[in-house]
């Protein structure tokens, strides 16, 4: 899936991926391609700037973790962001039942359900 | 940018690229290059199967990273937002301050029995209500990018609306400070308004440059695609 379909949806993946706990900008985009088994293209640079305005929405919070010598800055859900990520879901899946309600063919008169 | 073809080491000179390519306040670009940069190197040694990235793994990664015309507009739309906050605190901050400090200037010279010019607390009251004006916009320029961002969606324009604020903010700052000199030499009690004249001046400048890189910002990013 191209990069532009998942555009709109970004916020919601990020905060989706980052609700079992911190993770740093890489294991985000990971996590993502991961948990798409690999069908959500991303560009992958524009991720940073997506989590600095999660960040000033003050929906993510940023820490600062030592991994062996490296110095790395993960990112982890607020409160606020909890509550966001639930939105997301709940308008998700309005949304994906009333499209699917007009994709999905509908049963013929007769048609045993 | 393409892949460059030097023998340099690839990330290194995407992250000098897209340094070069952004403008905004220095942290922030700091932040997200060196997160980006981070990025990369995992994303290098991910491709080089855990060895020591070589330069192949290191081209591959920038390319799926993306170019520095790919990615530059998401990084600079945020640098620009930045800078616009940087800019409404300065105002938002630095305004009410020397309001105080006009006050009290005016204050201490009111109780010993030396008013300014009438014209001259004239003059500095309109801009006084500018420059309030401004604090004003600023705090809602502060509010809408920030936490109110998370359910109204950020305009466009407002950084340049924000620069601009800044600018007549610190042009109105700027005429205070003029006035606040020529008139300390006519008040009985000159020291005092000429300090005041002196750090209005050091604050026009500080909002002055901000406005201005606020500006250059807000150009570049309504000037991309």
């Amino acid at each position: 899936m191209k990069a532009s379909a998942v555009r709109g949806h970004l916020d919601g993946l990020l905060l989706s991926v980052l609700e079992s706990g911190p993770l740093h900008g890489y294991a985000v985009i990971t996590a993502v391609q991961e948990r798409s088994n690999g069908v959500l293209e991303l560009r992958k640079g524009t991720i940073y700037p997506a989590l600095n305005k999660l960040e000033r929405l003050g929906l993510l919070r940023s820490v600062w973790e030592s991994e062996g010598e490296r110095r790395r800055r993960c990112y982890e859900l607020t409160d606020a962001g909890r509550r966001s990520l639930a939105t997301e879901r709940s308008v998700w899946r309005e949304f994906t039942t009333a499209i699917g309600a007009v994709l999905e063919p509908a049963p013929q008169p007769g048609q045993a359900t | 940018m393409s892949a460059p073809t030097t023998d340099a080491d690839p990330i290194e000179a995407h992250v000098a690229d897209l340094s070069a390519a952004l403008h905004g306040p220095v942290r922030v670009k700091s932040r997200m290059v060196m997160d980006l940069r981070d990025g990369l190197i995992d994303a290098a040694r991910d491709l080089s199967c855990g060895r020591e990235p070589d330069h192949h793994a290191a081209r591959q990664a920038v390319y799926e990273f993306g170019t520095v015309a790919e990615i530059a507009p998401s990084f600079q739309r945020e640098l620009t937002i930045a800078q616009a906050r940087h800019t409404a605190r300065a105002v938002m901050l630095i305004v009410p301050f020397l309001f105080l400090c006009w006050h009290l200037a005016e204050t201490w010279d009111g109780s010993t029995g030396h008013q300014l010019p009438d014209l001259v607390q004239l003059l500095v009251a309109h801009l006084g209500g500018i420059a309030a004006s401004a604090a004003f916009l600023a705090a809602a320029a502060l509010a809408a990018t920030g936490a109110l961002a998370r359910w109204l969606p950020t305009p466009h324009q407002l950084p340049l609306l924000v620069a601009w604020t800044g600018t007549t903010a610190a042009v109105a700052l700027a005429i205070s400070a003029l006035t606040l000199t020529l008139a300390s030499v006519l008040a009985t009690n000159w020291p005092l308004s000429a300090v005041a004249g002196v750090v209005t001046i050091a604050f026009h400048t500080r909002i002055a440059a901000s406005a201005r890189a606020c500006r250059e910002c807000a150009r570049v990013t309504l000037a991309g695609p």
